[in-house]
């Protein structure tokens, strides 16, 4: 039997065994390089949703609803922001508007902040305090609700912030438990529908009656779902207030 | 042999370990952050923090599957034992990368509400009774706890602490540590994933990490020479070779190590007294056996090392019954001086024949 190269560990390499431990250590270096590139170059895209800073701070007037989440429905617009679009609001961090709000509806408010935008779907995080939502003077259009049926739709509740853009990506399982807790600090819900409805991808999504999305379907965020509710059109946002009890997995 | 705890007793092999290592696993950080988004073209790329967490994540993974990898390669082949030498090294070096990966998770994912990060993490997602959607995390957190115990737990001065065998049985925390990464991505990035590369890998990676246990298990176990009775066979005399050992696996699961020195053999355990090496698969250097992990030696007749060091192992009588080498299965007390038992002469050589003269075949 041939004499094997003994390794002892304070000791020089033996002469036989260096070549295979250096080829040994360059495969391993190589090999890690390798995983970097492969696990990189595998990440998928994002999708369009991003802060738009390079939109400048929006300021536009219209008259806030509760849905309960916070909407305003514009009046008074601005290049990009038009009259009679509606959109979400939200606060910096993992924060809605909703104490901002409450006092102001179904009022005349200016609101100022940066535009999230992804696709259809576009959202603005308000300026701190009353430079980002204060109430307007002016005349307060009527607002109408325009009932759209019943609809059982297929999709993904998400966060409306991190899902318009404030992380990319911003939805799936891995989202979950940030989702959750943007929900609980009354970041308004949006469901993504896997069709479109009414022309939305996007829709608000609500408890019945016009109340918050109920505690039980937070189990149910970030996860492909199928279920039942109401659609109504405020503005040119779709609202719909889902029945907890019909939601089901979609394996 | 340490008679003192410093943090870290350099060498040179111990510099050229760590400088591999930290180069493979800077590189891997390079090209995942810097090279492969320039690949992706995305026209929103993946936020900043989401893809710095991925890659420490993902590195911990890789760095992890190595770790579980050397072990059952080092068994297979010798040559691999250098790579287990300061493998430890590696584990420290991978419960840095794990902590930064969860850094970025909490300070992102779980940061900017009016919660505490910490308690974010442990109420957000609630969803214990479903697999699809189960909180995730707190596998990982399960894996970063076991990873930092092991981290800070692997300096000599714990092993010394807590004895040898205790150290390793609290350091098998290691493979829970991976299931838990396995279950940690299996219901979290996989579950998310358009892109199957990373799944690809990943189990290709799990897939080593089980086919090289198995294959060394199996490698083990056709070579163990579990016997009954009161004494346990060991080799024939002429298989063994001056300088190495003959292992045998006793009843009770004990491995001894029956060393052929200067003509005589003796038989102390397997298990080093320090992280419990392989004494056997160690060599003869200067009358002294040494173990192949991190260089302790012991006089095989007494399960001695030398003075001024301490540490001891147990020792074992031998006796040969016709060719066979055979080990009695009840073990001294470390540290017993046993009478080497030499070889049996060779029998002679019967003389040639010679032919007479004016004979003819």
């Amino acid at each position: 039997m041939s004499e094997k190269p003994f390794f002892v560990g304070y000791l020089p390499a033996p002469g036989p065994l260096r070549t295979f431990l250096l080829t040994a250590c360059v495969l391993l270096i190589a090999g890690l390089g390798s995983a970097g590139f492969l696990m990189g170059a595998a990440q998928d895209d994002p999708g369009p949703g991003a802060f738009r800073f390079d939109y400048g701070r929006q300021t536009v007037t219209g008259v806030v609803e509760l849905t309960p989440y916070p909407i305003l429905h514009v009046t008074e617009g601005n290049d990009r922001i038009q009259p009679g679009d509606s959109f979400l609001m939200t606060a910096g961090g993992k924060s809605g508007v909703d104490s901002r709000a409450e006092p102001l509806a179904g009022q005349l408010a200016q609101v100022s902040g940066v535009v999230l935008e992804r696709g259809d779907l576009y959202m603005l995080q308000l300026r701190g305090g009353r430079n980002g939502l204060q109430a307007a003077e002016g005349e307060v259009p009527e607002i109408t609700a325009e009932p759209q049926g019943r609809w059982k739709l297929a999709g993904e509740i998400c966060d409306g912030k991190c899902l318009a853009g404030a992380m990319r990506p911003g939805r799936g399982l891995a989202h979950k438990a940030c989702a959750n807790l943007c929900l609980l600090g009354d970041v308004p819900p949006i469901f993504v529908s896997t069709q479109p409805v009414l022309g939305e991808e996007f829709l608000l999504v609500t408890g019945p009656g016009g109340t918050r999305l109920p505690r039980a379907a937070y189990d149910y965020v970030a996860q492909f779902i199928t279920a039942e509710g109401e659609i109504t059109k405020r503005g040119d946002l779709l609202v719909w207030e889902i029945d907890v009890d019909t939601i089901e997995v979609t394996p | 042999m340490s008679v003192k705890y410093i943090p870290v007793q350099w060498n040179p092999n111990k510099w050229i370990y760590d400088a591999v290592m930290l180069a493979g696993v800077a590189l891997f950080l390079w090209v995942f952050l810097y090279l492969t988004p320039e690949v992706l073209s995305h026209d929103q790329p993946v936020t900043a923090q989401i893809r710095n967490a991925r890659a420490f994540g993902a590195c911990a993974f890789v760095m992890l599957t190595v770790i579980l990898c050397i072990g059952p390669a080092a068994r297979l082949d010798r040559r691999f034992l250098p790579l287990l030498y300061n493998r430890r090294h590696f584990g420290v070096m991978t419960a840095f990368v794990a902590l930064t990966h969860a850094g970025y998770i909490l300070n992102w994912y779980f940061a900017f509400s009016s919660s505490d990060k910490l308690v974010g993490l442990l109420y957000a997602n609630a969803s214990l009774g479903q697999i699809a959607g189960f909180p995730f995390e707190l596998f990982g957190i399960f894996a970063l706890i076991c990873l930092l115990i092991l981290a800070a737990t692997s300096h000599d001065f714990w092993l010394k602490f807590l004895t040898p065998p205790v150290w390793k049985r609290l350091h098998y925390l290691i493979y829970a540590a991976y299931f838990a990464v396995a279950a940690h991505v299996s219901l979290g990035i996989l579950q998310d994933q358009k892109n199957h590369v990373f799944t690809v890998l990943f189990m290709l990676g799990a897939g080593a990490v089980i086919v090289l246990h198995l294959a060394a298990w199996l490698r083990e176990r056709s070579e163990a020479a579990a016997k009954d009775g009161a004494w346990a066979e060991v080799a024939r005399v002429g298989d063994f070779r001056d300088g190495y050992a003959k292992i045998a696996k006793l009843a009770n699961g004990d491995r001894v190590a029956v060393y052929l020195m200067e003509g005589q053999l003796s038989a102390i355990s397997n298990a080093c007294a320090h992280q419990n090496g392989p004494l056997g698969e160690g060599k003869i250097i200067d009358c002294l056996v040494t173990c192949p992990w991190h260089g302790f030696q012991y006089d095989v007749r007494n399960g001695r090392s030398p003075a001024p060091f301490t540490e001891k192992v147990p020792t074992y009588r031998l006796r040969i019954m016709g060719d066979m080498v055979e080990v009695h299965p009840d073990a001294n007390p470390p540290g017993t001086y046993v009478e080497p038992v030499p070889l049996p002469e060779p029998p002679p050589e019967p003389e040639p024949d010679v032919p007479e003269d004016g004979a003819t075949a």
